[in-house]
């Protein structure tokens, strides 16, 4: 019923949801971190680790 | 078709993202070197451990300056050996088999950690740089005594290390007029010399040799006693080397079995075919 009157129209690059942007880069952010504790703090820090006998 | 801008970036992310990880794993391999465990080691039959050279004697091998090789046996619920002793700052080759059924040998809380499968042997080479203390346990579930599977691996000082062992041949009952020759067998499981002292303590007695045993080979010391000095009666016999110690009892008693009775008794012992007699009495 309280459908407003005014509509706007905008192009396709005129659309800017920067709080949507703000959250994908802050999880992006989150995941490189993780990664970078499991490989390298988790994984490579438990040594002795085996490895390749030369 | 036209992307927006955010969308491109975040394909780009992603493409990132996924190459990162992939480079992080191939340094891991390329640069730091870890390895999985893998089927290269030939197959071994449960039923041919005990003729198989590594694994008939569950030990510790020296195989090199610093380098060690581990022949790790596991089966419903124990690991040998039991504790798994090496130095620090040494290379450790773990060769692991299982008996029985599937079993993991886990050293707790670092990535020393593979299945153990019948059949198949598990290699794995490692690197210990600090004296320390581990739990191996297995994470396979093998059966009842599953949570009870478990062992110890100890890094000690590398200068404390040894793979010394000491056997100790000694009679049990000697004549009063007869000599009591005992040897004491000091084997050296290092590549490097051992230099030790054996320590013989027989009644108030005592004798000290300083021996050199040579990297894998043993050096036997025998030391003789007269019976007559030590006198009629148990005497307990104490062999030491290093850390290593052999204890015993050689009783001297002559063939009549009644040489508590009196010291007369001692006079009746200069038969030979008597004594013998009596050894074999004793043995049987
Ligand atoms: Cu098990």
């Amino acid at each position: 019923m309280a459908k407003s009157q005014v509509t706007r129209k905008i192009t396709h690059d005129e659309f800017d949801p920067v709080g949507t942007l703000a959250l994908i880069v802050l999880y992006f952010i989150v995941l490189m971190l993780m990664w970078v504790f499991t490989y390298f703090v988790e994984f490579v820090g438990n040594d002795p680790t085996p490895f390749v006998v030369a | 078709m036209r992307i927006h801008v955010y969308e491109r970036l975040w394909l780009v992310a992603s493409m990132i993202l996924i190459v990162a990880f992939i480079a992080t794993v191939t340094y891991g391999t390329v640069g730091l070197g870890i390895t999985m465990v893998d089927d290269r080691e030939e197959t071994l039959s449960p039923g041919d451990i005990d003729e198989d050279e590594r694994f008939e004697d569950p030990r510790i091998e020296q195989v090199g300056e610093n380098e060690f090789e581990a022949y790790v046996v596991a089966m419903t619920f124990l690991f040998q050996p039991d504790p798994i002793e090496v130095p620090a700052n040494s290379e450790v080759t773990f060769y692991v088999t299982s008996r029985d059924v599937i079993h993991s040998f886990t050293v707790v809380g670092t990535n020393t950690n593979t299945m153990v499968i019948p059949g198949e042997v598990s290699v794995m080479t490692v690197e210990f740089d600090e004296p320390g203390e581990y739990g191996i346990i297995c994470n396979e579930y093998c059966g009842v005594g599953h949570h009870d599977m478990e062992a110890e691996l100890i890094v000690v000082e590398e200068d404390e290390f040894d793979l010394t062992e000491l056997s100790v041949d000694a009679p049990d009952t000697v004549e009063p007029d007869a000599e009591i020759e005992l040897t004491a067998t000091v084997s050296n499981g290092l590549i490097d010399d051992l230099e030790a002292t054996v320590t013989v303590e027989i009644g108030d007695e005592t004798f000290q040799e300083d021996v050199t045993v040579g990297g894998d080979e043993s050096e036997d010391v025998s030391i003789t006693v007269d019976a007559d000095d030590l006198g009629e009666g148990d005497h307990d016999w104490t062999v030491t080397v290093d850390d290593y110690e052999e204890t015993g009892t050689v009783s001297v008693a002559s063939d009549t079995d009644e040489n508590d009775d009196g010291s007369e008794n001692g006079e009746d012992t200069t038969d030979e075919n008597d004594a013998s007699s009596t050894v074999e009495d004793r043995l049987s």
